[in-house]
């Protein structure tokens, strides 16, 4: 399909500098891309150290699963304390836990970019590391025993102890593994361009909220018993709102983090996947598309366009919901401010309108006025003629001619 | 219009309320509000701005199997961005992209404009039209579709092929082909004189003009204008027959071919060509002699679609009184399914004409689609044979021309016959 169709008007060719054009090996280093990829990165992190302060740490984290462990087994796990963040405080022990899970998502991401046969050894190398560091020492100690001995026998319990360690050193790395799936999958999704493992990522972490939810439901969280208490559960009640803008105090720190945890979880969604969408299609490019400067031009374009809608959209999304939530109470002060009456007074101070179902009706009522908005205010009009504005300001007066 | 990614952002948002409500975690519903307020502060933007286009070709007309360069500019005339914009040129699937590609993602800017360059190989000769231009915009976070039809088209003809046509295979019979009634003034074989010229090698000696050399030392030849040849009548069949075989290989193709070949080599030489296509009606055109007759005749070929089946005869006895006497005729046709085509042949050279019947074997073109069996082949060659040998026993040059054979090569059988 695809074949020269040379460089477009206005571009003529001197130098040594060759053109940019839209092959993979030159697109990934773009800087919007890459930009686009730290956000993303960035975004799962934050979204992950949110849900694990919120839910999980001092509640269900892996440290604690260590220490039960310990407990059972009567002994120290083979892994080291400094690794999994036994003894530290708070979130701090996911800190090296983490870095890991980035190190080894970043690894895996390494991976999918190299050659299948090179895929293959390593894939190869690790299966056997995993066997010779699971049963190898047992295989020497059993053998060697036979062999001194001159004795055909199974082995005993002593070399069967052998597989203590490197059992518990698996179990160590699984629950560490389980514990950092969305790191590890987001990781390599976003840098592996890797719509699977963004979905895995993502889908983990709602499987976790989900069941979190279940379990701290209260008749659930009833059930559960001394198990129960474990879970943190965050109330639908709250107190003052301590966050807002423009003076008005909308949230509280808890709902704040909350709305962060949804906030993160889009921006690293739509970062991540628009990284991949946008490298899917300069991929599918025919050779001579890819070089033309009008598809390059075009591509920088709806980059930078998805950048400012990244920053723009998701943040206005957060104010959005933070206005939302806390709608109510705005609404409550107008009323009260607005009229003085008894009857006004008696709704400011129904507690149903602070609750849960009246939270959620002026949340909806609030975005409902939003969406509505998009009728009266011409935002595109009013976007485009201040951008109209910026650019009749900064035309340049010549034709401009691209020396490459 | 919302994309699936939207109705299951905005249904999971207050699916996540509903069971946030219902089981009073306030995460779930701080979710759900976020997706829906994702979906309402996305609404704000959408559609595209006033996108106007405009289509360059390399050229109107073109020959089968050329490029056609196209180039598309699409440039946003409104005060706003186009939002992430796909645009579609919708070409005619029987031409082929070989180069470039007939869409863009942009996203333009007020008074911004793109321009996408493809080349299209035009592999079948017809009417088309390229156009009309797709246009999908789509939100940065793929929540939103609209899509638009730009109604702009360009038309383009693809004329048949034109096949080099050597004058030696069409001359062999007479020095002085046909009769003319018109001299050109242009050197050649004819009896009026031209004018002299230094004898070459090669000249035949009865050309030398002795008192020219007596008088000058040198020999010299005379030249004698060429006599024009009238009226040529190229007769196409173009029933539903003649579509027998592949697209791009059958009796109607291969009839176009030849009679824009024959067209431009007579038409090149400065005779008068008329065109009959028959079909399920009898489309003419009157002989006439220039570049605007070679349009006509390649306009009327590009158009040429298989369909009806009109019998020879019938062609002939509506045509016979509109022939000039003793001009040649031509009948493209694979003389299959028409048993008048030996009466017309007969009638034809019986009143004067030369004719010279070119038919495209359809039965080896019947065997590059389905397989048919060896005797049945044989069989349906030989039948095809005795048609043949027939119209040539009626005084007509008649040529099998196979599918894999070259015109120059089918017409030299002439001789043969």
């Amino acid at each position: 399909m695809a074949d020269e169709v040379g460089l477009q008007g206005d571009v003529t060719i001197s130098g040594e500098l060759r053109p940019r054009t839209l092959h993979l090996k030159m697109l990934r280093k773009q800087w919007q891309i890459i930009t686009l990829q730290v956000i993303a990165t960035v975004a799962l992190i934050g979204m992950y150290l949110e849900i694990v302060s919120t839910y999980v740490v001092g509640s269900i984290d892996h440290t604690m699963l260590f220490d039960t462990i310990e407990v059972l087994i009567g002994d120290q796990l083979p892994i080291g304390d400094w690794l999994t963040g036994e003894g530290r405080n708070g979130i701090s022990r996911f800190f090296i836990p983490l870095v890991l899970g980035l190190a080894l998502g970043g690894g895996m991401a390494l991976l999918a970019f190299q050659t299948p046969a090179i895929q293959q050894r390593v894939k190869l190398g690790f299966i056997i590391t995993l066997i010779v560091v699971l049963i190898g020492q047992l295989l020497l100690k059993w053998l060697t025993g036979m062999l001194f001995s001159l004795d055909l026998r199974l082995p005993n319990t002593n070399e069967l102890s052998t597989l203590e360690w490197p059992l518990l050193m698996i179990l160590s790395l699984m629950i560490l593994f389980l514990y950092l799936l969305p790191v590890i999958m987001g990781v390599r999704g976003i840098w592996g361009l890797s719509r699977r493992s963004v979905a895995w990522a993502i889908g983990f972490t709602l499987l976790f909220l989900g069941i979190h939810a279940i379990l701290a439901f209260p008749l659930i969280n009833g059930q559960l018993g001394n198990y129960g208490n474990s879970v943190s559960v965050i109330g639908a009640q709250f107190s003052e709102p301590t966050i807002g803008i423009f003076g008005l105090m909308l949230v509280t720190t808890e709902q704040f983090s909350l709305i962060m945890i949804a906030i993160l979880i889009m921006v690293f969604q739509e970062s991540s996947y628009g990284v991949i969408r946008y490298l899917e299609y300069a991929y599918r490019l025919p050779e001579s598309c890819k070089r033309d400067p009008e598809y390059v031009r075009q591509m920088d374009n709806v980059l930078n366009t998805h950048l400012k809608h990244t920053f723009g959209f998701l943040g206005l999304t957060g104010i959005a919901t933070m206005v939302a939530l806390g709608f109510h109470s705005v609404l409550l002060d107008i009323v009260k401010d607005s009229t003085g009456s008894q009857w006004a007074g008696q709704i400011s101070e129904s507690i149903e309108l602070s609750l849960t179902y009246g939270l959620v009706i002026s949340a909806a009522m609030f975005l409902s006025i939003m969406a509505l908005l998009r009728f009266f205010v011409p935002w595109e009009r009013i976007w485009g003629l201040i951008y109209a504005r910026r650019a009749q300001e900064a035309v340049p007066q010549g034709k401009e001619i691209v020396d490459i | 219009m919302w994309t699936r990614k939207a109705s299951f952002t905005f249904t999971g948002g207050i699916a996540l309320i509903l069971i946030g409500m219902m089981i009073a975690n306030l995460q779930m519903m701080i979710l759900g509000l976020s997706f829906i307020a994702f979906i309402v502060v996305n609404s704000w933007i959408s559609g595209h701005g006033d996108v106007e286009v405009q289509r360059t070709l390399s050229a109107d007309n073109l020959y089968k199997g050329d490029d056609l360069y196209v180039e598309l500019l699409v440039t946003n005339r409104s005060n706003r961005n186009t939002q992430l914009l796909e645009v579609y040129d919708n070409i005619p699937h029987e031409m082929k992209l070989r180069s470039g590609l007939n869409q863009m993602r942009l996203n333009l800017r007020p008074g911004e404009s793109a321009r996408i360059r493809y080349v299209l190989r035009c592999p079948l000769r017809g009417h088309y039209s390229i156009g009309p231009v797709s246009l999908r915009s789509r939100n940065t976070f793929n929540l939103s579709v609209d899509e638009m039809l730009v109604d702009h088209h360009s038309d383009i003809v693809i004329f048949p092929q034109i096949k080099e046509v050597e004058e030696a295979f069409l001359r062999s019979r007479t020095a002085k082909m046909y009769t003319g009634a018109t001299t050109l003034r242009i050197p050649g074989q004819g009896s009026e004189f031209y004018s002299l010229r230094e004898y070459v090698p090669g000249d035949p000696f009865k050309n030398i003009n002795w008192k020219a050399y007596a008088r000058t030392g040198e020999l010299m030849v005379n030249e004698k204008c060429r006599d024009a040849v009238t009226d040529l009548y190229l007769l196409l069949d173009s029933r539903d027959i003649a579509r027998i075989g592949t697209v791009l290989k059958n009796p109607l193709e291969m009839g176009t071919v030849s009679a824009a070949s024959l067209a431009a080599f007579f038409l090149k030489r400065r005779d008068s060509v008329a065109l009959a296509i028959f079909d399920d009606t009898l489309s003419y055109l009157p002989p006439d002699t220039g570049d605007k007759q070679y349009f006509k005749i390649l306009s009327a070929l590009a158009g040429v679609s298989p369909k009806g089946a009109m019998p020879l005869q019938a062609v002939t006895n509506s045509l016979s009184g509109r022939f000039s006497r003793g001009s040649p005729v031509f009948i493209i046709s694979s003389c299959e399914g028409d048993g008048t085509v030996p009466a017309a042949v007969r009638d034809l050279v019986g009143r004067g004409h030369e004719v010279t019947v070119l038919s495209p074997s359809s039965i080896d073109f019947e065997r590059l689609v389905s397989r048919i069996p060896r005797m049945s082949y044989e069989v349906l060659k030989l039948e095809r044979q005795n048609r043949l040998t027939t119209l040539a026993g009626s005084g007509a040059m008649v040529i099998d021309w196979m599918p894999d054979m070259d015109l120059s090569q089918a017409l030299m059988q002439v001789r043969g016959y």
